[in-house]
């Protein structure tokens, strides 16, 4: 088994996580409706996306919060910690995009061995960021001795 | 139709929900996740298996198409072991109604064969109003 790569006793508020990036492709999203059990057609038929206004099929919210996890589990070595993810759906994300996850320590509670962390997933496009997940959190715990 | 709000606190029949190993293998390797654990975000596929009930509850009257994903939460008790049987539990945590809008939290708990709670799940959805 891996070991833990972060100690509580390494945290810092204000500290930033590794962020952790991935292209979206159409085969990604059919794969995740098929995984996850959601095949609403906005995520897998254009001409429906298109009716509800969007320019084409668009990812769905779950796959950007599931990323978001990943880049915590890896950031972590292990989802063991990880007790507690919210995370606010703001911001479609296309089939081509590059979605970036990341967070930064808001608050640690030494009796208690957690953090609180600002989490989010970005997307740079037409030279603006956007936010499809944001003022979201995380909070990871770790066990004594851990 | 506006969403019934003297619906809130309704539970639905619990469902029994197999973390198939093959499944959330896939479900791994779609989000990137190392191939020996169980994804944390995999539980969403516990809670499709009983949106179905409750967006069809003819009590509700939620419209699926105007309905929009803006919130998730996930509270981790114990990781989901490949293979486990857990029971799906899911209730009406909140129904409010806001500006013509309907917004609906679901609440799911996912318990093990020992009745304890491993996961809980809260989906918060947005019903577009008519106008919208």
């Amino acid at each position: 088994m891996a070991e833990p790569r972060v100690r509580f006793e390494d945290l810092a508020v204000g500290q930033e996580i590794p962020s952790l990036a991935r292209v979206v492709s159409r085969e990604d999203v059919k794969a995740y409706a098929d995984a996850s059990g959601d095949q609403n057609p906005l995520h897998q038929n254009d001409d429906f996306a298109r009716a509800v206004g969007f320019p084409g099929i668009i990812a769905h919210g779950m796959f950007s919060m599931g990323h978001l996890a990943t880049c915590l589990t890896g950031w972590l070595g292990e989802p063991g910690p990880l007790r507690r993810l919210r995370a606010q759906f703001r911001s479609p994300v296309f089939m081509g995009d590059t979605i970036v996850a990341g967070g930064r320590i808001r608050s640690l509670d030494p009796e208690a061995r957690s953090a609180i962390l600002e989490v989010w997933v970005s997307v740079e496009r037409d030279g603006r960021t956007e936010f499809p997940i944001r003022k979201s959190e995380a909070e990871v715990r770790f066990t004594t001795g851990a | 139709m506006p969403l019934n709000l003297a619906l809130e606190g309704k539970v639905y029949p619990e469902v029994a929900f197999t973390v198939d190993p093959g499944r959330a293998a896939a479900f791994a390797a779609v989000v990137e996740e190392r191939s020996d654990v169980v994804p944390p975000t995999f539980p969403t596929a516990a809670e499709f298996l009983l949106f179905p009930q409750i967006v069809g509850d003819p009590e509700l009257g939620m419209d699926f198409t105007r309905v929009v994903h803006a919130e998730q939460e996930y509270e981790w008790r114990r990781a989901l072991v490949p293979g486990e049987t857990v029971s799906a539990r899911s209730r009406l945590a909140q129904i409010r109604e806001k500006a013509g809008n309907g917004f609906l939290t679901i609440e799911t708990q996912l318990l093990g064969a020992d009745g304890e709670v491993a996961v809980v799940a809260r989906a918060s959805m947005i019903e577009r109003g008519e106008g919208g």
